[in-house]
């Protein structure tokens, strides 16, 4: 069982100033309050390839991912491991980011990928993004009895956590536009 | 089972050993990024004694965490989706 959903997401900014405000999502202090789930962000590699332009990176998240007491019971924690990993293209002006749990394996497997992009109706102007999220509870799991339930929880927590993630962009891209 | 006992929150207040030496390195690497990199002069890495100096705080402090495995990742794109050991979890790595 997996449930998965895909958002789209139009950045009246230009590329370069989204993926610059991607990178800074989590630090900036100013946002940590309203992307109060997000503990940790370390960059754990990074690596140039100075000939296609090309950028990879690495980065350890720790979230705080609470759920009803029974869930707790089961897992044993409310922190979960991700890692993140990026590709940036200077050169066709394209950045793709993959984040996946590495703790909590056992019951879950999330998978969200995140693509930025200039838009084709406005390619120095303006930034689609597009994200796709998948969310799968292990079926031999002791949560596979309520994996539907489960999913859907996480579903609506993750749009949400988007949503939150989505509105500090904008407003780091607003503050980058006046500059 | 899994990781076990993990960190409690409150191990991951701002006064993470490593906190300033990352705050340094990332300024570092979001100028770069955004003056230089996205702007076509993606031929030079920059930022090189301050990602040292973090990494080197990272390797030493990380353990705990267990994800200093990931330290020694390198590859492509740096997928290293591990399995936590001993646990008969059925593989669905894409």
């Amino acid at each position: 069982m997996v449930k998965g959903y895909t958002q789209d997401h139009i950045y009246k900014h230009p590329w370069e100033r989204v993926t610059s405000a991607s990178w800074r999502k989590f630090a900036d202090p100013e946002n940590k309050r309203t992307l109060s789930h997000i503990l940790e962000v370390d960059t754990l590699n990074r690596r140039l390839d100075p000939d296609s332009g090309r950028l990879y990176t690495t980065r350890a998240l720790t979230i705080h991912a609470p759920g009803p007491w029974f869930i707790r019971k089961i897992i044993g924690q409310d922190i979960c491991h991700c890692v993140e990993s990026t590709v940036v293209d200077a050169q066709s002006k394209s950045m793709q980011l993959t984040t996946r749990n590495v703790s909590l394996q056992k019951f879950i497997e999330v998978e969200e990928k995140i693509r930025y992009d200039p838009h084709p109706d406005n390619p120095t102007g303006w930034t689609i993004c597009r994200q796709e999220t998948s969310i799968r509870i292990k079926p031999l799991s002791a949560l596979a009895s309520m994996a539907e339930k489960v999913e859907q929880r996480c579903a609506e927590r993750f749009m949400q956590n988007s949503a939150k993630g989505r509105e500090v962009m904008e407003r780091i891209c607003s503050v980058g536009a006046q500059r | 089972m899994g990781l076990g006992k993990r960190d409690k929150k409150s191990s991951s207040t701002a006064t993470s050993p490593c906190a300033h030496l990352r705050a340094a390195y990332h300024n570092c690497f979001n100028r770069w990024y955004s003056e230089k990199f996205v702007k076509g002069q993606w031929d030079k890495e920059e930022c090189i004694s301050e990602w040292q100096k973090y990494r080197a705080c990272l390797s030493e402090h990380l353990d705990d965490k267990h994800l200093s495995r990931f330290l020694e990742a390198e590859g492509p794109v740096g997928y290293v989706f591990q399995e936590d050991s001993g646990n008969p979890v059925e593989n669905t790595a894409k």
